[in-house]
């Protein structure tokens, strides 16, 4: 039998010592008995004054002598050889795909996946090498290249399960790299072949497949999408719920509907197989009853006797829902029809209109309230009002800032990709066939810059005021006709109205979210569900917006403002970023705020410190559909299996077939578990003096005591 | 428990009188013992004493005593318990006349009583050193045993002699008689101290052999932890008078509770053996402990003398009361 260490053997030098223990004479404890009449016919056979005395045959001696035998033959590591099954370097990829979070096979999926690759393992040629990815959103290599099976079997353990869509073809361009580097290679997917998308991604190397989870196993229903939307009211909230069953049968299933962690309503569904039922709950909170977050909940219907379905990652989903306060809009100008068009199509907005000659006479209101938003088209007043401005080619400068003249088909210069006003604005088909030159004042930003520096958009807090100035009307380009105009005025008057610093829809998990930081704040401090926080600052000082990429989690994230130090150890009121540049607008800025004092009413001001709040939801189809596909699209993807009885060319895929060593199968746990039972017997043998006298002991008090003896 | 080192306030002595000495103890119903202070009074109290007054030593056969006592006599005497009739001879005592016979048969019949005599009892108790050992001390077990039975002795109005075997002699005490000696019997018994040396109990049992004078009792308290042990019992049961052999042994000694590699040593000789005291060993010491006290009483049988083997740790009233009665020792 060969071994692993035989120069472990050399602990058989111990069985002399053990010899040598016994040989030894004993240090014995002197006790004084009243005689030693009946004691001597029992004695121990010493000689007395000899330090060593005769070996005696003893079970303990002989048991001892056996586990030392036995202790250096485990040391030594015994094992028998056997053909490797599997090729001498090996990439492991374990899909952590939302499916496999499934329970059809307990505990789930990606526990029986790990247990499927260390049991291949032992498939594995003696030295052979083992690189682990894991399959995620985006492929992880959890451990490269290493012999250890202890470090292998650590990295398969720390691979954690995700709640996204999982991409199998970026694992296998990985093993792809790794595999090309070996002359034997293989790539063992486990996975459950429940694939969204089929890769195409060609591995030139055998690709094996360890394939878990119940064929059967389909029955799942998914909350594929939650939207909430202002009822036509404008007073309360419709939240809007669709359910798929991916299950080949009909299902019931209740929806209950959570309106900030109290259960407002719930709904027993029936669903088709393979079909989707819509649901809508009207009057989700109001302006009494204000609701920040709706979460809606699937769960086992009564029909199934609270039997869950075997994905719970899609039977949960969170939405923010939108200030139902109404937000009343005032545009000052000649009417712009594309202009009023997607203003009316913004969520919990009312529009009112005035001409120039009527203003400011005709916008001071009866009840004595401000406007949420004035937009000035193709106009600006000699004194600005104390309210958040949108001012559209302004006709000379004011407050607002310079104008220095006209730019005749102005370019768009690179964006910037953090921008939040340009999120899912897509510009690169716009043109401009005339526009305002502007000059950039100090309080704001260059939103869409323009020719030499003059910013087309601009945007910042001007005097406390969310300001921003558009150089063009929109009639003058071809932008009210794309998707881009009616995105772009949502973000910009979500911002100037104070509500677009969260993403408007659902989070795919792992997808970065772009957050945008308050004026006047240093970052945002960003709690995940499990309440993981991590501060976020801006590259750039000042910078408008922070990338958070840590959306793995299902659930609600919140993001509150982290104070810059000077406004910190300011007011608490809202800050302004400082003008540096005052400006051919500075002497009206502060001609606005006089004016804002000279209305009576406070501005309206936006609150820079209140939480941003944005939901991450699974929402996928595809990964909610579990049940296991064919292993056959992944076989296919990587390089034929050399047949056995190939010829072996040297350098060729045989070759190493036929060189690569035997799997080696260390007979290492039969061994344990004779030494344990060795040492159990050695220790009863020891003790079995201790263990009769508490066996008898335990007898006599079971027994009656027993008369007094006698003669 | 000891004797001679208790110190206990006297119970009976209330009223704060001062101890009384021999003679104020004693037998009669109603009268008060009262004990001197150095007597442990939580063994020897007065109503423990009250009950060995009523005990008896018993014994195999009649004896033939010296003064008038309490036990029946091979003699014919004067007691009160009828024994036979004999013809009248010439000097008769004419007050043993049975009147009512002569009337009925008009011949002349005397009435013979049983004699009653007194005994010697004669206490040997072994004074070796192995007696000093063992928990609770095997020689404070025998002074209680023999401070109990002597007790006994002399309410019975029979004569009581402590001899103790200790080197190759036997140290007899002078005897004592009537229940008025009780106190002396125990300052005796309190002076009994250990042998320094080696014991030669063989030796020591022939000398007080010797020294027995007719017809008694001798009751020998010994461990009998002598290689010669059986000879002490043939010693004595050749003697004229009844052997009772109380076998004492501690708790230890039935039961050691010994365990590993051990060098135990003698307390008398000072030698010393190794052992492994596993329990295979302690098995076979208790199996050869039963025998060795098997062969003493098988002995004892033979030799028409009474074994009785006893733990130290039995209390004295259970001893007296309970297993020397159960044994036909007292009566």
């Amino acid at each position: 039998m060969p071994f692993a260490s035989p120069l472990a053997l050399l602990g058989l030098l111990f069985i002399p010592v053990v010899v040598a223990m016994y040989l030894l004479r004993l240090r014995r404890t002197e006790t004084v008995v009243p005689s030693t009449l009946l004691w001597r016919r029992l004695a121990a056979d010493v000689e007395a004054n000899a330090p060593w005395q005769k070996l005696r045959r003893s079970l303990l001696f002989l048991l001892q002598l056996l586990l030392v035998l036995i202790l250096a033959f485990l040391a030594a590591r015994p094992f028998v050889e056997r053909p490797a099954g599997l090729a001498r370097d090996l990439v492991l990829i374990v899909d952590t795909s939302a499916s496999m979070g499934a329970t059809d096979v307990l505990p789930d999926r990606l526990a029986a996946a790990k247990d499927a690759s260390l049991a291949a393992l032992k498939d594995l040629p003696s030295g052979g090498r083992v690189s682990v990815i894991e399959a995620g959103r985006t492929a992880r290599i959890v451990a490269t290249g290493t012999a250890d099976l202890g470090r292998i079997r650590q990295a398969i353990e720390s691979i954690r399960p995700s709640v996204g869509r999982g991409d199998l073809g970026d694992a296998l361009a990985l093993a792809q790299q790794l595999a090309i580097q070996s002359g034997d290679a293989e790539v063992l997917v486990a996975t459950d072949a429940a694939l969204a998308v089929p890769p195409a991604t060609k591995v030139d190397a055998p690709i094996r497949v360890l394939r878990v989870g119940d064929p059967k196993g389909s029955r799942n229903q998914a909350i594929v999408a939650l939207a909430i939307r202002t009822a036509g009211s404008g007073v309360t909230s419709s939240v809007f719920v669709s359910v798929a069953n991916l299950d080949l049968e009909p299902a019931t299933r209740r929806l209950e509907f959570w309106a900030d962690d109290r259960l407002a309503e719930s709904r027993s569904i029936r669903i088709g197989a393979q079909q989707r039922a819509d649901v809508v709950v009207d009057n989700i909170g109001d302006k009494d009853h204000p609701v920040t977050i709706v979460e809606v909940r699937l769960v086992a219907g009564d029909q199934e006797a609270g039997r869950p379905d075997l994905l719970a990652a899609d039977d949960r989903a969170w939405a923010v829902v939108p200030s139902l306060t109404p937000r009343d809009i005032l545009v000052v100008g000649e009417g712009d029809p594309y202009l009023e068009t997607a203003l009316t199509h913004l969520p919990n907005a009312r529009l009112f209109g005035l001409k120039p000659a009527q203003y400011p006479a005709g916008a001071v209101r009866t009840d004595g309230t401000d406007w949420d938003l004035i937009i000035f088209e193709g106009f600006v007043p000699a004194t600005l009002p104390a309210t958040p401005i949108l001012a559209i080619a302004p006709p000379t400068s004011s407050g607002l800032g310079g104008v220095t003249g006209t730019l005749r088909n102005p370019g768009i210069a690179t964006l910037g990709i953090d921008e939040p006003i340009l999120r899912y604005v897509d510009l690169t088909t716009t043109h401009i066939a005339e526009a305002r030159q502007l000059v950039l004042p100090g309080w704001a930003r260059s939103v869409i810059p323009g020719p030499k520096g003059a910013p087309l958009l601009y945007s910042g807090i001007r005097a406390g005021l969310p300001t921003a100035v558009l150089a063009f009307e929109p009639r003058r380009s071809d932008l009210p006709l794309q998707v881009a105009f009616p995105i772009l005025l949502a973000n910009l008057t979500g911002e100037l109205l104070g509500g677009s610093a969260a993403p408007a829809a659902a989070v795919k998990p792992g997808d970065p979210v772009v957050l945008a930081v308050p004026s006047g704040m240093a970052g945002l401090h960003v709690v995940a569900p499990d309440g993981r926080a991590v501060d976020l600052l801006p590259g750039a000082a000042g910078g408008p917006s922070v990338t958070y990429t840590q959306t793995d989690q299902l659930g609600v994230y919140v993001a509150t403002p982290i104070a810059a130090p000077a406004a910190a150890s300011g007011s608490p009121g809202p800050s302004t970023r400082p003008s540096t540049t005052p400006g051919p607008g500075a002497s009206g800025a502060s001609g606005a705020s006089g004016s804002a004092g000279a209305s009576g009413a406070p501005p309206k001001v936006v609150d820079p410190t209140a939480p941003i709040r944005f939901a991450v939801d699974l929402f996928d189809v595809d990964e909610s559909a579990i049940a296991p596909g064919s292993e056959r699209v992944l076989v296919d993807l990587g390089a034929a299996r050399p047949a056995p009885g190939a010829s072996a060319v040297p350098g060729g895929a045989a070759d190493s077939v036929a060189n690569r060593p035997n799997a080696r199968d260390e007979l290492w746990i039969p061994i344990v578990l004779i030494v344990l039972v060795g040492l159990c017997v050695e220790w009863s043998l020891y003790h079995r003096d201790a263990l009769q006298r508490t066996w008898r002991s335990l007898a006599a008090r079971i027994r009656r005591p027993a008369p007094g003896s006698g003669t | 428990m000891t004797i001679a080192d208790g110190r206990a306030p006297n119970p009976t002595d209330g009223a704060g009188r001062p101890p009384a000495g021999d003679g104020a103890a004693g037998r009669g119903a109603g009268r008060p013992v009262f004990l001197p202070s150095d007597i442990d009074q939580t063994v020897f109290d007065e109503a423990f004493l009250r009950q060995l007054e009523r005990l008896l030593l018993l014994l195999r056969a009649p004896v033939r005593g010296g003064l008038k006592g309490g036990r029946r006599s091979i003699k014919r005497g004067q007691s009160v318990e009828f024994a036979d009739y004999r013809e009248y001879a010439l000097g008769d005592d004419l007050r043993q006349l049975d009147w009512n016979v002569l009337a009925r048969l008009e011949k002349l019949f005397v009435k013979l009583f049983i004699e009653e005599e007194d005994v010697t009892i004669t206490v040997l108790i072994d004074g070796s050193a192995s007696m000093a050992t063992g928990r609770p001390d095997k020689l404070q077990f025998a002074k209680r045993a023999a401070a109990a039975l002597g007790y006994i002795g002399l309410a019975s109005e029979d004569k009581v002699a402590v001899s103790v075997l200790g080197g190759r002699m036997a140290r007899r005490r002078t005897a004592l008689r009537g229940s008025g000696r009780v106190l002396r019997l125990l300052g005796d018994l309190s002076a009994i101290a250990p042998a320094d040396g080696p014991t030669d109990l063989v030796a020591a049992a022939r000398h007080a052999a010797a020294q027995l004078s007719g017809r008694g009792v001798v009751i020998l308290i010994s461990d009998l932890l002598d290689p010669a042990a059986d000879r002490v019992i043939r010693e004595l049961a050749s003697t004229r008078s009844e052997l009772i052999v109380l076998h004492v042994l501690s708790p230890d000694e039935l039961d050691p509770p010994l365990e590993g590699d051990l060098r135990l040593v003698d307390s008398e000789t000072g030698e010393s053996i190794d052992v492994t005291a596993d329990l295979a060993t302690i098995d076979a010491y208790r199996e050869r402990l039963t025998a060795w006290k098997e062969s003493f009483a098988h002995l004892a049988a033979r030799r028409q003398a009474t074994y009785v083997d006893l733990a130290t740790d039995t209390p004295l009233n259970e001893l007296i009361f309970a297993e020397l009665r159960r044994r036909r020792v007292l009566g």
